[in-house]
């Protein structure tokens, strides 16, 4: 029978993809940077709609919901996932929306009075069966797809906007984003980047190398040292592993204390974020431990290595108030308009899966 | 099953490896072959004993999953329909999962060299396989020990059977087993294990000096390993298993292919990592640490949050200093969960609770003000208020009524009652069987445990409980663990190993054990048995060619007559030497021409070559088999010249190596008479050389004036061998060198 065929091959697919997301989160397994995570995200959904038994709207959703709330228990610090996810199902409400005949300006546009009246537009709509529906959701997805594989370069594309020659450019760790804005303005004017090493894993290391191979004048620094720079630093470019909900940033460990001392002294502190990685969660306190081996970072404790107990916070909290700019692949935006963004991308009912 | 070889790929670049040859293997053991948790594992096998309210045998499971093992075979003994039932029901027997699990249960093992040996006997493993037991924890990745074992098997045609995983960790660490502590001896180099004991407790060592006399010049003896028993075998494991069948555990066989390693030429590497978990829960004190490691979150990915089961409901949430709470559980006011407290879900807990370092179990309820520090409850467990529970584990459906006092170490097997106010003394385990029961189902112990358990449900309600030691309303007996001490040695242990009490006595006992073993394998058989074994091998070849048996299950016959008598390889080789040269004799008479005797005896080398070849592997082992004919040959002079036929077929067979002739050629002659029979023979060697088989070193032969063969090697340089013993090169004697009817340039 094809038709059970396609379903086992389907859920071994997620599986696979569930196991993957268990084993290595954060860059450390088979699954590389964020980028990559978004796209395979939406792969997977867009077979699970090409492929999966629904007939209606509703079922998809239902279906999408459900993988959904899977793939994000499986690793929760990953938000990439759950956020393409929302946005299949933003899509999956649009193109709905657009075979009923509706305008999608209704849809879209919120009011009080919409919410008031807001029981009749609930799940029993999405239950009219439409033919091209299925076709017209993939469509959709494949534009998202598009736009996921665009980002890096449309972020890359502003960066002679905000950089100008001669300037001193701070950067911590490594971001493949941050990496290709800076590599863009350097074809076009000079300057000289600051990198911060960012230990343990010392991604900054990396970072730099990639930096000096296109030519750009570059420093490693200490962590410790970053306070003694900010001074003659003129911008500080950072990326970030998620944009929350209220503007703030979860980055990698040490990101609050540049942005703390970028704040000091008055510099002006611009985030490289692609659209993917913005999340309608807000700041909670759970924190992610350290992925990998403790002894790593403890090589001197190992004698007493069995009476420790390591804590070693992965992420850290930026609030929105030390933020300057936000660079996305649709532009700049200030911390203050993300909730105006988060409304366009994502429908609200779609904010907890 | 193309798909999946297609998203293994793009993983690691080992499974890409992996691909090219068969699927990786596993065989897992699912039964720990000992009573250590008695009597908790009266009741459910050791596999599936939660650990971090997971079944220890998932977290073996999901270690082979993430390696990369596509094939595991478990293997059940001790309650193998739990244990089935347990798998079947996970998300492993799924047709979705990577790793296709097959289940192999049989009564009837009672060792992991049963085990092995069943492997063999069905044919399991095709290739490389990794060997774990059901309780190992880790999260090692041994794709690097795998390469490295697979380079080694490539590089020194199979010598390497065996390549294990150690972890290193310095001695004191937690996770280090008292009982488990070893010793390594290897080479840094090969990482070649040299010699391998268990401590035990021992403050001397010994070491034999043979082990540094050869192969490299860099020794390491470490003392700084933890032995995670896990292992990467070849198929030969398995067959060496089977040829050895006094061969219990890993530890046998390790000491087994060390003590043998000359005779058979089998090697067995390590393989060292520094960073990663592994750990066998092999006791409670085990358990303890395994479990607070677990936690405390040194096994990540395998952390309680991941609820890598993907079973419904296990998910939990994890917040500051490791605290981990499942769904739908309740705190009362003033609770406090201090740190590393694995809480699972529906379970609720009362006011005033000091709880730390503790691991909780699903549907437990706790009541106001207990305190548990490193307390390990299972699932269904009724605390009452006022308890406190310091390092003791709680099993199933255990009841702990007011104002209860468990001090360190003690144990509540499955549905005990304790209390009301009561202290349980350190150490004390509590059980729903009488200990007495142990002794009169000692025999059907294997048998179908269902049966078992309604045998001792029966006896339990004749013996009325104790209320001194279980408490007015308790119900329970008192184990006692050294009810086995006569037994083994090992089970004289306790339940929570040797770690905290260590006792002289039993480490002493442990040492003159020891070399009392040593001494009595020391002592050479007695000539009566050497006598025996002779006409046994006698008798075996005879009934062989009588009733045409395969050659493979003669060798099996004289490894077991080998064991009987208690004769060394070296021994089993000369005698099987000389049985099969008399043969024709035996059969004939002794009044044979020499003719009529090479006739008969050259057939029956060849159907007995396999045989020969098993024994003669190394190079002393041919100079041992050649001693044995020349010694055989001293004696019936008449058929001396028979002697090169033989010596002839046996190197056409391959059964003996050019080099190894030549060299006992030249090997010093102990007597005149041996002397004299290489010199007749000499010329025939030579003849041997050059006609036998397209010879790789010799070009040719002459002989030199004074009865020396000269070897004309290729590379343009010559060998003199001396009847004598000696071994020139390029310089030939001074006579040789006069005269031109030597022959020498």
């Amino acid at each position: 029978m094809p038709g059970a065929d396609k379903e086992t091959d389907l859920t071994e697919r997620i599986e696979a993809f569930l196991a993957d997301l268990k084993r290595g989160g954060s860059g450390t397994g088979p699954l590389r940077g964020s980028g990559e995570m978004a796209r395979e995200t939406t792969y997977l959904l867009r077979r699970i709609t090409a492929q999966a038994r629904w007939s209606s709207a509703g079922d998809l959703m239902e279906i999408i919901r459900n993988e959904g709330r899977r793939m994000t228990a499986a690793q929760p610090s990953e938000t990439t996932v759950g956020n393409m996810v929302r946005r299949v199902l933003k899509i999956i409400r649009e193109e709905y929306a657009r075979s009923r005949g509706s305008s999608e300006e209704t849809e879209q546009q919120e009011s009080l009075h919409k919410l008031l009246t807001a029981g009749e537009l609930s799940e029993e709509n999405f239950r009219q069966h439409f033919v091209h529906l299925k076709a017209n959701v993939i469509e959709a997805i494949n534009e998202l797809l598009t736009e996921l594989d665009g980002t890096t370069d449309n972020i890359a594309m502003q960066a002679l906007e905000h950089i100008h020659s001669n300037e001193v450019i701070m950067t911590v760790g490594r971001s493949r984003t941050v990496e290709a804005f800076l590599k863009d303005a350097a074809r076009k004017r000079k300057f000289h980047v600051i990198v911060a090493e960012c230990a343990p894993f010392c991604q900054g290391h990396e970072m730099a190398t990639g930096l000096s191979k296109v030519g750009i004048e570059t420093t490693v620094i200490a962590d410790a040292a970053i306070f003694a720079v900010m001074s003659r630093v003129n911008k500080v470019i950072i990326g970030t592993q998620t944009v929350l909900a209220n503007g703030g940033l979860r980055a990698v460990n040490g990101t609050h204390s540049v942005a703390l001392a970028a704040r000091h002294h008055s510099t002006p502190l611009i985030i490289c974020a692609p659209m993917f990685k913005l999340s309608p969660q807000v700041f909670t306190t759970i924190f992610y431990p350290f992925p990998g081996s403790f002894s790593y970072c403890l090589p001197v404790l190992r004698e007493i290595l069995s009476k420790v107990n390591v804590h070693c916070p992965v992420f850290d909290y930026v609030p929105p108030e030390l933020i300057t700019l936000f660079i996305s692949n649709i532009g700049g935006n200030a911390p203050s308009y993300i909730y105006r963004l988060m409304s366009e991308l994502y429908h609200p009912e779609d904010h907890k899966l | 099953m193309s798909s999946r070889g297609g998203k293994q790929k793009k993983g690691n670049v080992t499974s890409e490896q992996e691909e090219e040859e068969q699927p990786l293997q596993a065989v897992l053991v699912a039964d720990s072959f000992n009573r250590r948790f008695f009597p908790i594992s009266k009741d459910q096998p050791r596999a599936l004993l939660p650990l971090g309210n997971v079944a220890m045998i998932d977290y073996t499971l999901e270690f082979l999953t993430s390696t990369g093992v596509q094939e595991t075979f478990v293997f059940c003994c001790w309650m193998s329909n739990k244990i089935k039932d347990h798998l079947l029901k996970s998300k492993w027997c799924r047709p979705t999962s990577p790793n296709v699990v097959h289940i192999i249960t049989s009564d009837l093992y009672r060792s992991l060299g049963d085990v092995l040996r069943d492997v063999d006997a069905k044919n399991l493993v095709r290739n490389d396989f990794i060997l774990v037991y059901g309780d190992v924890v880790s999260n090692i990745d041994v794709s690097q020990a795998l390469q490295e074992h697979r380079h080694r098997r490539k590089v020194d045609k199979n010598i390497s059977v065996m390549t294990m995983v150690f972890k290193e960790s310095s001695p004191g660490h937690k996770t280090r087993c008292e009982e488990d502590d070893v010793i390594v001896a290897m080479d840094s180099k090969s990482k070649r294990v040299l010699h391998y004991q268990k401590t035990q407790g021992l403050k001397k060592l010994q070491f034999p000096m043979n082990i540094f006399q050869h192969g490299s010049d860099e020794f390491e003896i470490r003392h700084d390993l933890l032995d995670c028993h896990i292992s990467i075998c070849s198929p030969q494991v398995a067959e060496l298993f089977t040829d050895n069948f006094d061969y219990q555990t890993r530890n046998d066989f390790v000491r087994g292919i060390l003590v043998n390693e000359e005779i058979l030429g089998n090697q067995i590497h390590l393989y060292v990592t520094q960073d990663g978990y592994g750990a066998r829960v092999s006791n409670l004190q085990m358990y303890d640490s395994v479990s607070l490691d677990m936690v405390r979150r040194w096994v990540y990915p395998l952390t309680p949050e991941a609820n890598f089961t993907d079973q419904q409901g296990q998910g939990c949430t994890h917040s500051r200093h490791n605290v981990y709470r499942g769904a739908e559980v309740s705190l009362g006011h003033g609770s406090q969960m201090e740190e590393n407290v694995l809480i699972g879900r529906d379970t609720s807990i009362g006011a005033n609770c000091h709880i730390s370092n503790s691991v909780i179990g699903n549907n437990c309820t706790i009541g106001d003000n207990v305190v548990l520090d490193r307390a390990h409850m299972w699932n269904n467990v009724h605390v009452s208020s006022n308890v406190e529970i310091h390092q003791s584990v709680v099993c199933d459906g255990a009841v702990v009524k007011e104002a209860v006092r468990l001090n360190k170490q003690c144990v509540l097997a499955y549905n005990v009652v304790i209390g009301p106010n009561l202290s349980l003394p350190e150490g004390t385990v509590v059980s729903m069987h009488h200990p007495e029961e142990e002794e009169e189902d000692d025999d059907d112990e294997f048998l179908s445990d269902d049966q078992e358990v309604g045998h001792s449900k029966d006896k339990t309600r004749q013996k009325a409980f104790n209320p001194a030691e279980v408490g007015p309303e308790g119900k329970g007996y008192i184990w006692k663990a050294s009810m086995n001490d006569t037994e083994d040695e090992e089970l004289a242990q306790c339940l929570w190993g040797l770690v905290l009490n260590p006792d002289p006595e039993s480490d002493s006992e442990s040492e003159a054990s020891e070399e009392s073993q040593d001494r009595s394998r020391s002592v050479s058989p007695e000539i009566d048995d050497v006598n025996a074994f002779q006409l046994e091998v006698l008798g075996t070849l005879q009934r062989g060619l009588e009733e045409n048996i395969v050659c493979d299950n003669l060798v099996l016959e004289i490894n077991s007559l080998k064991y009987a008598y208690n004769i060394t390889l070296k021994e089993v080789m000369q005698i099987l030497t000389r049985v099969v040269l008399e043969y024709p004799f035996q059969q004939q008479g002794t009044q044979l021409t020499t003719l009529q005797y090479t006739g008969s005896l050259l057939p029956l080398l060849k159907t007995w070559s396999p045989v020969f070849k098993n024994y003669i592997k190394r190079a002393q082992d041919h100079l041992d088999c050649l001693s044995a004919v020349e010694e055989l040959f001293l004696e019936q002079d008449t058929h001396q010249t028979a002697m090169v036929k033989v010596l002839m077929k046996m190197y056409q067979l391959e059964i003996l190596e050019e080099e190894a002739i030549l060299k006992w050629f030249s090997t010093g002659a102990t007597n005149d008479k041996s002397r004299q029979l290489r010199k007749n023979q000499g010329v025939r060697l030579g003849q041997i050389c050059v006609w036998g088989k397209p010879s790789q070193n010799v070009k040719g032969y002459q002989f030199g004036h004074c009865g020396s063969l000269i070897l004309l090697l290729q590379k343009e340089t010559t060998l003199l061998i001396f009847s004598d013993g000696v071994q020139r090169k390029q310089t030939p004697c001074s006579q040789c060198h006069k005269k031109e009817s030597c022959g020498m340039v």
